[in-house]
């Protein structure tokens, strides 16, 4: 089996085959990512679809300094940014078209309490939304999150429970 | 009320499949639907930079002197060459001869100052 780098490399030579078997290795987990936040499999394959477009303008000038994985996380992690932006202004937008909780069918609760929290964590500070959406999301160990966001592992850890504690305060009023 | 609890029941209950085939068919076809999108942008951007370059360089050539886009070619008729000046004199005799009303055509080519007709016509009028 051919590593990414491999892949990669195959992809830089022209073969777009190449492309699409780093696209099938690495689809499930982007879109289980994005499922896991959006609750829409169109939107989650939506925004998918738009990091892996920036993948093959990217990959073409990929330099191998980096794991093509955690590039992809990084991608992943800007795109649910931009998601989490576009969805602060979408309920902004639409604060008055916004249905009121008690008139919710309980059958949608899950639905219900994932918009909620959702919409709770897109009003969180950035870095904490990225603690956040790593740990919970993803389970990542505190030393790989400050790793990856260029942190010390404390301030990952006071990050999330600042985001935590935020959330509370959010969801409880 | 356990927010990381809550947050990691939602996120264990999504369903996380995906046709990996069709999914790769609509990134090319979405990839290059923008690059054609782009590309028509480019096109429309480079269309209308040269037009404006263009236009521009053009209007920048006009000059005040109508008489470079009019055609005053029956005024200087005294620097008219025999070819033309044989042509207008034909010209005017074929008016003199077959105009209902003679004293327009002559008061008109006395207007534009074209003696030689006049003359001769006022010749076979006396």
């Amino acid at each position: 089996m051919r590593t990414d780098e491999e892949l990669i490399k195959e992809f830089q030579n022209g073969s777009e085959e190449a492309f699409n078997e780093l696209v099938k290795r690495h689809l499930p987990d982007t879109y289980g990512f994005f499922i896991k936040f959006t609750s829409d499999p169109i939107e989650a394959e939506d925004l998918a679809q738009d990091v892996f477009i920036k993948m093959y303008k990217a990959l073409k000038k990929f330099r191998f300094q980096s794991k093509f994985k955690t590039y992809l996380y990084r991608a992943n992690i800007n795109m649910s940014n931009t998601y989490f932006k576009r969805n602060k202004w979408r309920n902004l937008l639409h604060l008055d078209q916004a249905p009121e909780p008690v008139y919710m069918d309980t059958s949608n609760e899950d639905e219900w309490k994932r918009n909620e929290l959702w919409n709770a964590v897109s009003k969180l500070p950035s870095r904490q939304r990225m603690v956040v959406t790593m740990r919970i999301s993803d389970e990542m160990p505190y030393k790989d999150i400050a790793k990856f966001m260029g942190i010390s592992e404390n301030s990952a850890k006071v990050n999330y429970h600042h985001a935590v504690k935020a959330l509370k305060d959010q969801l409880e009023n | 009320m356990n927010i990381e609890k809550e947050l990691k029941n939602i996120i264990l209950s999504q369903d996380q499949t995906i046709d990996t085939d069709d999914f790769i068919n609509n990134l090319h076809a979405e990839r290059k639907r923008r690059i054609a999108k782009k590309i028509g942008f480019l096109n429309g951007v480079s269309a209308a930079v040269f037009l404006t370059i263009f236009g521009f360089a053009s209007m920048s050539q006009l000059t005040d002197d109508f008489t470079v886009y009019a055609s005053n070619d029956l005024q200087p008729l005294e620097v008219m060459d025999s070819e033309t000046e044989a042509y207008v004199y034909d010209i005017a005799s074929y008016l003199v001869d077959t105009s209902d009303d003679i004293w327009e055509t002559i008061m008109f080519l006395d207007e534009i100052q074209y003696e030689p007709v006049i003359a001769v016509n006022n010749r076979g009028v006396e």
